[in-house]
């Protein structure tokens, strides 16, 4: 069961903000800042007047790299939500699990320019702790005392969708009592923007999946985790719930480093529908994976048609990405939580910058503008480069 | 002088009361853990421009154990 959440992104730094932007169809994608002459990309989905000192005290800041300072206001935020902070028993059999792409880049680029650009001799003595990959997993953990296992999980654009997965599967198995888990990615660094620059799936315009002008992905940063329990323990302690994680798929395409494959991303839905036992048609409401390349959207609806046959046509279908961004791994876990918080409101997301489809997809993607519609079960897609797919299967809970 | 000086940077790194800080004072006694100790060490070095060999680290206790150190790495 989903019993909190916690977001900060480009579409707002809470819960409230990001649901308030995803029902108005808003998009958060907006020129680069600061713009880099030498950098050809020009929008991106930027967190809005994020003041990090608002959040932590100057000593915290010094262990704090970005990707770990999100992922701590996200999980705060969940817990809080879920009702179980400073609940010490809860707390002490609570794991942390935080997907990320890149993890602290941000210190790891901080160094270089230190060592290699201005050529100094030294580098901070905390970077190490500041900068490891598994830090925001430590930095969670010791901001919210939980006390059970604690661990970062990368796989890329899906590396949230993972996270999530394992967390229920650590909860279902009984090795915890709640999983605090989701993702956090602040990609927002000169080398990995020139990295992006390089690959040439960047739009200049901004974020339009599915249509026949979309012209690339657009960055983003952000965090989202996830309170996850048992039904049982939920009742016991009155939580509210958002939603059932019916079940997930995962799979690897094990063909080509950044193109998808319809084998493996057919497989992955199918393995969550088969694991939440659910039949295809009892779908309503895909959250796409959706990145706006052409690459992704032909193939994920091709995929869609395949796994659905002519429950197709009457799937409603939207990436949410066209909003907050393409934040990496952690746009998985905003998705799912869009995709939670869709059955709790009974309100769908659109596709946000919507023209024209393209010829080549041809599902209902709720164009621009929210959909009030109950949904009783919904899919989040997430495919990462390398052919990682993870498929998150949620159902309304009644 | 130096102390002054040390006092300073002390106050920049660990966020502690300027008049707590005396040639005596333990670091412990500012709230100054092991983890802080080389966070401070690596500050003073940056500011004097001078090295603190590792080996005399674990005997630096008070602010005066510092700038003793500081004194004996600026010859």
């Amino acid at each position: 069961m989903i019993t909190g959440l916690g977001a900060i992104s480009a579409s707002g730094l809470n819960i409230p903000a990001f649901w308030d932007a995803m029902k108005a169809g808003h998009t958060a994608i907006k020129p680069l800042k600061p713009a880099v002459n030498d950098i050809k990309i020009s929008v991106a989905a930027q967190l809005p007047d994020f003041v990090p000192e608002s959040y932590f005290t100057h000593d915290e800041l010094t262990l704090l790299d970005r990707y770990s300072q999100l992922a701590v206001i996200a999980a705060s935020e969940a817990i809080n939500d879920a009702g179980i902070s400073n609940n010490e028993k809860i707390l002490t059999n609570t794991a942390i699990i935080v997907g990320s792409g890149c993890c602290a880049k941000h210190t790891d680029e901080e160094t270089c320019v230190k060592l290699f650009k201005q050529q100094r001799s030294r580098v901070h003595p905390l970077t190490i702790p500041k900068g490891m990959p598994s830090a925001a997993a430590n930095m969670v953990s010791m901001h919210l005392g939980t006390k059970g296992p604690a661990f970062v999980i990368s796989s890329a654009c899906a590396s949230g969708a993972h996270a999530i997965i394992q967390g229920a599967s650590m909860v279902q198995s009984g090795l915890v009592d709640i999983a605090v888990a989701g993702a956090s990615d602040a990609p927002f660094t000169y080398g990995l923007l020139k990295s992006w620059d390089a690959l040439r799936v960047v739009s200049n315009d901004t974020c339009r999946p599915f249509c026949k002008d979309r012209s690339g992905m657009v960055l983003g940063e952000g965090a989202g985790m996830l309170v996850l329990e048992s039904e049982d323990h939920a009742a016991k302690r009155g939580a509210r719930i958002y939603a059932e994680l019916a079940g997930s798929g995962m799979t690897s395409d094990a063909t080509h480093i950044t193109r998808p494959d319809i084998t493996g991303i057919s497989k992955a839905m199918n393995l969550a529908l088969n694991h939440a036992n659910l039949h295809s048609t009892e779908i309503d409401y895909i959250n796409a994976h959706g990145t706006g390349t052409e690459l992704n959207d032909i193939i994920e609806t091709r995929a869609i048609h395949q796994v659905f046959g002519d429950h197709a046509s009457k799937l409603i279908v939207s990436s949410t990405k066209s909003m907050h961004g393409h934040a990496l791994g952690a746009a998985s876990a905003l998705e799912i939580i869009a995709t939670t918080l869709a059955i709790y409101n009974g309100i769908v997301p659109p596709t946000a910058n919507f023209t024209v489809a393209d010829e080549q997809c041809d599902l209902d993607y709720i164009p621009n503008k929210a959909r009030e519609q109950g949904i009783s079960i919904a899919m989040s897609n997430s495919f990462a480069f390398g052919g990682l797919n993870a498929v998150i299967a949620l159902k309304k809970y009644s | 002088m130096i102390l002054e000086k040390v006092a300073e940077i002390i106050v920049e790194t660990v966020h502690c009361n300027a008049e707590d800080i005396k040639a005596e004072t333990e670091l412990e006694s500012l709230g100054i853990d092991s983890l802080g100790a080389i966070t401070l060490i690596f500050e003073l070095e940056e500011a004097f421009g001078i090295e603190i060999p590792n080996e005399v680290i674990p005997s630096i206790k008070t602010v005066n154990d510092i700038i003793e150190k500081l004194e004996v790495a600026g010859q």
